[in-house]
């Protein structure tokens, strides 16, 4: 018998690297295999012209996203070099800086934990409960608020940022976070103190989740603490068409020119 | 002839794992998730798209205006400290960080419900399009979760009573008829959570208090 590194080396070079590629190739198809879960319950024929729409406005909605972001820092920009030398200027921009960041108009990042949430691989039981066995809205947002109570000062789910206004709805398929449908695996990106983890893991309205979904469902539930955690900024409408700003003693004073 | 041979299968064997990452990057690419829609969903998902995207684009053109405005008091060599206060206003107000008004719903809850179903509520109210929200006179921001069992609800560290009253600023039309359309959210409600009562009342002027939470990050760092 001759050992395993022996016998490799005997082998043709090409016929090593071929195996290796084959190898990639064997994990790549049982990913693929993993990836069409229970969710792939209709039959797939060809793109209908809904989806065709559909496509097409997800792609309009990326370009508009971009042109918020882009105006957004232009407005930034501009506002910051408008006549700097006076303090007042100088004052309102440091208060706009902040108001930017607490309205999660900037990016940031830090310590934190990643949460990847994936349907429950291979096929559900039966037909009548397969939405048991993917990732509803309703888990997202169990997945977030647990979060929040456990100390998170900034979420995103795959890039869409968790702000006042955000809402987590879903109507059997995709799950429609702030403008975007979003599709697995969901990654619930959080920004926290350094035991986010910890606090989270102690949670029992968390681990009644795992419990309900997880152990239940097959749900996959995974974490990761990476270095350090980025949650994107916010893309989208700040607009307020019916609340009015209330007059306050404390409120910044109005300017006259 | 034996590297040749080797080379054939090489190119196939790449061939195939070419297009094998392609369709999983696919698969996980919402295009994809998309043929697996029935026509229904289909026809939602478009209708909420074509809506959510004009949204974006009507922020765009606010955005534009912004610029120009700036662009404008650049030019002039004047200041532009009006455009920067009504900016600031702007986004402490839909932050949270100062009180505001306008009309709205008030949603009284009573009974026995807990922070789960209370927290579907305030989504369904922010899917309807408000703008601002509080749990008796608590302001939520993006961090506020009410929580626990139905005898023991609280928000931001203070104890809900029962009833509480939930107020929303927006279109008191849209919003109630977000709540009370049929299979709505207070039709299920009322199936998972018998012993509540939930009521909806079109309301002129809602007063809504700044939230009491520091916005300002502490753990993370803007990038900017």
């Amino acid at each position: 018998m001759t050992s395993l590194p022996a016998r490799i080396r005997a082998l043709p070079s090409w016929q090593v690297t071929l195996g290796v590629a084959l190898l990639a190739l064997g994990f790549l198809i049982a990913a693929q295999l993993r990836a069409e879960g229970p969710r792939v319950r209709y039959t797939t024929q060809e793109r209908s012209p809904l989806v065709e729409t559909a496509l097409a406005l997800t792609s309009d909605q990326d370009a508009l996203k971009a042109r918020i972001l882009e105006l957004n820092d232009e407005i930034a920009s501009l506002q910051a070099e408008g006549a700097g030398s006076a303090q007042q200027v100088k004052s309102l921009n440091d208060a706009l800086e902040a108001a930017r960041v607490a309205a999660g108009l900037v990016a940031l990042s830090g310590p934190g934990l990643v949460i990847q949430l994936t349907d429950a691989s291979g096929p559900a039981p039966s037909a009548a409960n397969a939405s048991d066995y993917a990732v509803t809205g309703h888990d997202l947002r169990v997945v977030v608020e647990e979060l929040w109570l456990a100390g998170a000062e900034a979420i995103a789910i795959n890039g869409e940022r968790i702000t006042p206004t955000t809402a987590i709805v879903d109507i059997g398929g995709p799950i429609l976070v702030n403008s975007a449908y979003l599709a697995p695996p969901f990654q619930v990106s959080a920004i926290g103190p350094t035991d986010l983890f910890d606090r989270l893991s102690a949670s029992v309205g968390f681990a009644d989740f795992l419990q309900a979904r997880a152990e239940t469902f097959g749900i996959g539930v995974s974490a990761a603490e990476p270095d350090s955690v980025t949650v994107p900024a916010y893309a989208g409408s700040v607009t307020l068409r019916y609340s009015k700003p209330v007059p306050s003693p404390s409120a910044t004073p109005g300017v006259s020119p | 002839m034996n590297a040749t041979r080797g080379r054939v299968a090489m190119t196939l064997v790449a061939v195939l794992l070419g297009f094998l990452v392609v369709l999983q990057i696919r698969n996980q690419d919402p295009g994809a998730q998309l043929s697996n829609a029935s026509t229904e969903e289909l026809t939602v998902i478009v209708a909420n798209l074509s809506d959510r995207n004009d949204q974006l684009r009507t922020e765009v053109a606010t955005l534009e205006r912004e610029v120009s405005d700036l662009d404008a008091a650049k030019a002039r060599g004047g200041s532009s400290l009006d455009e920067l206060t009504r900016d600031l206003a702007k986004l402490r107000d839909w932050s949270g960080l100062d009180p505001v008004a306008g009309p709205g719903i008030q949603v009284t809850v009573a009974g026995a419900i807990d922070g789960d179903g209370v927290m579907a509520l305030v989504n369904e109210l922010r899917d309807a399009g408000a703008e601002a929200l509080s749990a008796d006179g608590i302001r939520l921001v993006a961090a506020s979760v009410v929580a626990g069992p139905a005898s023991g609800l609280s928000v931001e560290d203070h104890l809900l009573p029962s009833p509480f009253v939930l107020e929303a600023i927006g279109s008191s039309d849209t919003l109630t008829g977000a709540l009370k359309r049929q299979g709505g959210i207070v039709a299920q409600l009322a199936v998972t959570y018998p012993e509540a009562t939930i009521t909806v009342t079109p309301v002129d002027r809602l007063l809504l208090a700044a939230t009491g939470r520091d916005l300002q990050p502490a753990h993370g760092t803007p990038r900017l």
